[in-house]
Parts: C-alpha cells; sequence; structure tokens
C-alpha cells in the first residue's frame, strides 16, 4: 500500500519545476525590461480607452501574460524532448 | 504496528518532495570560522532584507519602488522610466560582478549570498530550535506521532508559516509605503495585488527554504548549471585533498598513521553529514557542491582532535592541488574586474550627470510645415516634459540651429509640479529665406528658470518648402 500511490507521481511534479519555473524566472524579467519602457495606462489608453484598468492590474496581467508565453514554449519543449509522458522513457 | 508506522511515516515524508524520492537531507551542525562567515552575512543580508524598507528619508521611505506612480526611490535619487538605461546598467553590472566573483572564487555567491542559500539557513535556524540537533530530527522524524512530535513539528511549521508571511508582507512592502502597509495587514485589509503578491512571495520562500532547499540548487537553478564555464584551473574551489587523505580508514587516536601506511581521513563521514546537499566531497568537484565551506569546518574539526594539521578538505585551485602554482590575475579575471570598473564608473558619472528635467519631442506628423504669412514658415512640435526634481519649477524652451529662428509656447513659461509631466505644443518659426528644403536641423533647449544649469536638449528636423 505504501508502495503505489500514483498521486505523488515525481514526473508531473517534475514537469512542473520545468515548465512553471523556468518561465517565471523569464517572465519577470521580461516584464521589468517591458513596463520600464511602457507605461500600462499608455498602452490602455491606445487600445482600450473604454475600459478602467489600474496601473497595478496592468502590471499584473502583464506579468501573467509573459509567464503564460514562456510556460507554453516550455511545455512544447518539454513535449518535444519527449521526456515526460506515458511513451516517454 | 512500528513497522507500519515507519512505512507510513516514509510515506508522509516524500509526499511533500516535489522530486524523485529523496531522502530528507539533515545537515549536522558544525562550527568554524567558515560557518561564521556564513552566520555573519545571513544575518546582515536578512538584515538590510528586512530593514531597508523600515528606514525613512525625509518625508519618505528611503527605498520604495512606486509602480503606480512609475517612480523607484533609492535614498535621495529618484528613478523614472527614462532612466530606465540605469536599470539596465544596474543589472550587467551585477551579472559581471557574479562573473568576477565565480572566475576567482568559485561559488562564492551560492554559500554565503544566494537568497536561497540565505533562507534556507534561515529555516534551518527555526528547525534546529524547534526539532533539535541533526540526530535528534533524524529519529524525531521516524517516530510514531506523540505529543512530543506534534508540539514540536507544529512549533516550527508555526513559525515558518509566520515568518513567510512576514517575508512576503515585506516584500510588498518595497512596493508599498511598509508601515500603512503593516496596519492594513493587521486589520486584514489589504488590496488585492498586495495580498496576492505577498502570499505569492511568502509561499516562495516557505516552500523553496523549508522543503525544497538543495533541490532549488540541483533542479532548478540556472546559475548553477552555467557557472562551471566560468571556472579555470585558477578558480577557488572547495576541496578534498585525495594525495594526503587516502588511503582513509578508521584508527586509535595518536597513532602516526604513516607508519601503518594509512592517509589523514579517518573516515569519520562528519564532511558528509555537513553537507546541506549531500554529497561526499571526497569524490571530487561535484557540481551539487554551493561551496558552503561546511565540511571545512567539520573536518578541521575533526583533524584539531587528532592533532593532524588542518585542511585535509580546504579551499584551494586545480593547480594548487597538482603542485603548481595559481596564478589570482589572469586575463579572465583581468577583463572582468575592467569591464566592471569602467561600468561602474560609467553609471556613476552617468547618475551623478542626470538631467532633473527630460524632454521628448515629436514633430507633428500631419503637416510638414505651415506657411504663416509670405515670410515665414512654421513648424509645429508636441513636446513631453517632466520634471524628475522634488520640487516645482518653470521653464523656459529655447531653439537654436537656424537663423533668425524663434519659438512660441503656450505658456510661455511652463510650470510644473514635483515629478510633474505636460504636453506641450511648441510652434518654431523660421524666415521663409532662411531655409530651404525638407530636414533642417534644429536643437531644442528646455532650461529652467531658477537654475540654467538644469536643462535638457534635444535634437529635431524642421521642414521648409523646396526651392523652386
Ligand atoms: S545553486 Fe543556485 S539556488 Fe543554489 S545556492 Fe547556488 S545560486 Fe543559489
Ligand atoms: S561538499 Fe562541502 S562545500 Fe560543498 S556543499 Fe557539501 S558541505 Fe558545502
Amino acid at each position: 500500500m505504501a508502495t503505489n500511490e500514483p498521486k505523488k507521481d515525481p514526473r508531473l511534479l517534475r514537469l512542473l519545476g520545468s515548465t512553471l519555473w523556468p518561465s517565471f524566472l523569464v517572465a519577470g524579467m521580461a516584464s521589468g525590461v517591458f513596463f520600464a519602457s511602457i507605461d500600462p495606462e499608455a498602452l490602455r489608453l491606445e487600445t482600450l480607452p473604454g475600459v478602467e484598468i489600474s496601473r497595478m492590474a496592468g502590471y499584473t496581467i502583464g506579468f501573467f501574460m509573459f509567464w503564460l508565453v514562456g510556460l507554453a514554449s516550455s511545455l512544447l519543449t518539454v513535449l518535444l524532448l519527449g521526456s515526460v509522458g506515458s511513451r516517454g522513457r | 504496528m512500528a513497522q507500519k508506522d515507519k512505512q507510513n511515516q516514509d510515506k508522509g515524508h516524500s509526499s511533500h518532495e516535489m522530486y524523485a524520492a529523496r531522502e530528507k537531507i539533515h545537515p549536522r551542525e558544525v562550527k568554524g570560522i567558515f560557518q561564521n562567515l556564513r552566520i555573519l552575512s545571513v544575518i546582515a543580508l536578512l538584515g538590510i532584507y528586512y530593514g531597508l524598507p523600515w528606514l525613512q528619508w525625509g518625508e519618505r521611505q528611503a527605498v520604495l519602488f512606486d509602480l503606480p506612480a512609475r517612480q523607484f526611490h533609492v535614498f535621495g535619487l529618484t528613478f523614472w522610466p527614462q532612466d530606465f538605461v540605469f536599470l539596465a546598467l544596474l543589472l550587467i553590472i551585477a551579472a559581471l560582478s557574479l562573473f568576477f566573483f565565480t572566475a576567482l572564487a568559485g561559488r562564492l555567491w551560492c554559500g554565503y549570498a544566494c537568497p536561497q542559500t540565505v533562507w534556507t539557513e534561515l529555516f534551518m535556524w527555526i528547525e534546529r530550535w524547534t526539532e533539535g540537533p541533526r540526530q535528534k530530527r533524524i529519529k524525531l522524524d521516524r517516530s510514531p506521532w506523540s505529543r512530543e512530535k506534534i508540539l514540536r513539528r507544529g512549533s516550527k511549521h508555526l513559525l515558518w508559516i509566520l515568518l513567510g508571511l512576514w517575508t512576503g508582507l515585506t516584500f510588498v512592502g518595497y512596493f508599498t509605503p511598509i508601515s500603512e502597509l503593516t496596519t492594513r495587514a493587521a486589520a486584514f485589509d489589504l488590496g488585492p495585488w498586495e495580498t496576492f503578491w505577498s502570499l505569492f512571495y511568502g509561499f516562495a520562500t516557505w516552500g523553496n527554504a523549508g522543503f525544497l532547499r538543495e533541490q532549488v540548487c540541483i533542479y532548478m537553478c540556472p546559475y548553477a548549471r552555467f557557472q562551471s564555464a566560468m571556472f579555470d584551473r585558477n578558480t577557488l574551489i572547495i576541496s578534498y585533498d585525495e594525495e594526503r587523505g587516502e588511503p582513509r580508514g578508521g584508527r586509535p587516536r595518536g597513532i602516526d598513521p604513516k607508519e601503518k601506511g594509512m592517509g589523514d581521513c579517518i573516515d569519520c563521514n562528519l564532511c558528509v553529514q555537513a553537507c546541506p546537499t549531500g554529497i561526499d566531497i571526497r569524490q571530487g568537484l561535484q557540481y551539487e557542491c554551493i561551496a558552503c565551506a561546511a565540511c571545512i569546518d567539520a573536518c578541521n574539526q575533526v583533524m584539531d582532535k587528532m592533532e593532524y594539521p588542518r585542511g585535509l578538505i580546504r579551499y584551494t585551485t586545480e593547480n594548487a592541488l597538482e603542485g603548481n602554482p595559481s596564478r589570482v590575475l589572469r586575463p579572465r579575471v583581468l577583463i572582468y574586474g575592467l569591464l566592471l570598473l569602467i561600468l561602474i564608473a560609467g553609471a556613476i558619472t552617468g547618475i551623478s550627470l542626470r538631467s532633473e528635467v527630460n524632454m521628448e519631442v515629436l514633430a507633428d506628423r500631419n503637416v510638414m510645415y505651415r506657411e504663416v504669412d509670405f515670410h515665414t514658415v512654421e513648424n509645429v512640435y508636441s513636446l513631453r516634459i517632466l520634471n524628475k526634481s522634488m520640487e516645482a519649477r518653470s521653464f523656459r524652451l529655447e531653439v537654436s540651429g537656424l537663423d533668425d529662428v524663434e519659438v512660441l509656447t503656450r505658456p510661455e513659461v511652463i510650470q510644473l509640479g514635483p515629478g510633474g509631466t505636460d504636453n506641450i505644443n511648441a510652434r518654431v518659426r523660421v524666415p521663409r529665406d532662411q531655409v530651404s528644403g525638407p530636414g533642417n536641423p534644429i536643437e531644442f533647449t528646455l532650461v529652467a528658470e531658477d537654475d540654467p544649469s538644469v536643462q535638457s536638449r534635444s535634437r529635431a528636423r524642421f521642414h521648409g518648402p523646396s526651392p523652386e
């Protein structure tokens, strides 16, 4: 009973560790550089002048967008490397 | 029954391990010079982290990254998005210093300064304090749940969680005035962003320093992967002196190992027990080694006890180990160092020469030029002006580059509050016989009325009609 506990599959956790984490690092840097030169307020006025979005909300949305993009790319990399998944070894 | 408990224990154990089954590492506490240095550095760095937001500078928090206002305050200086180049410079300097110190002294950063190490150390102090030294912790891990275990474990986790929360709150305190933040936190009245980021940062600290620990270094850290590229045979590493130590083996005290054909290593395993990443330094340089020097201190204690000379494990270089001379000053180090000096000097001069006013000029794209009357041509520019100083100022715009050029702004004197920005239209007029064709260079100068040294220049182009 102690031997099989599929819920704690280390591969899944490993997958998260090698995708969530690097994309998080890159998203942090990317949002730093991006928002240092671009004011989310100006961006909002250019694109969605009718919607009220605070600067803090703008930064956060931007950060998560970068994170998602990075995550997608990391996941694809993992997929292509084939190291994870039912057929991976 | 006892067997079952152990199984359960093992299971509960692996449930919070992120990666493949791993023995929880309980590093043995050692004392020695390097551990004292590390304690010093942990206290200094954490003192800075937790203390800095509480410092006041005049009316405001000394270090405050005010994201909603897009201003960074660092003691007497205020940085604006227009000063982005300094942020970039700072990052380059930081990266280069990392290269420099790595080439010189290996993973000094990992052992003494990395937040991962520093917070792990702090969390381990708590662990040691609540659960006792290594032997006791290992026993506690194995023992069934008892009142004592619940108490010890419980207080450890409670302290960890509190510390994590405080760490997260402090982090947000760099972005929101902290005294007000803590008051509101005590009243459970934080805004959504503040709540999210303090919990997020607190959770990351708690998870990384409490549970993941050396796994962050081994599996997650990019620096650990590329640092070896900066190593060479003269880099300071922590190494076991195989020549001197082998053949290892246990022995009674007081015998002369040479007579028995033995080396100095008594195979007590203390260096392994002390290692926070659970490796055996005697197997050679491994990339798991974060150069914390715990094994040096552990081994030196043993050497003292055995009355052998210290330094069986020591800071050394590959060259020194092989009996070759080590060179500290080598091209790699000199180049990194020189670049670093140039960049630091550049950043300092740049910051001290930084203008207190910023101006961006945009030409009116719709109309190239306008003929005001038969004699005069006019171009219109839109200026974005930012007063970076902390006092209200008035400015006047001047223009040069063409004969008899004049500029009109409305109002003529531009007033800006502290940190204020404004968009101004500037009409530049030139007599028709002074310009021909498009693209004549002109220069705008914005000068503060109270202090002519406070100014900002910007180039632009003036377009006139082409000569017939
Ligand atoms: S390996 Fe990475 S995370 Fe670990 S101490 Fe070094 S820099 Fe920090
Ligand atoms: S081998 Fe020594 S220096 Fe390296 S991590 Fe282990 S104890 Fe620290």
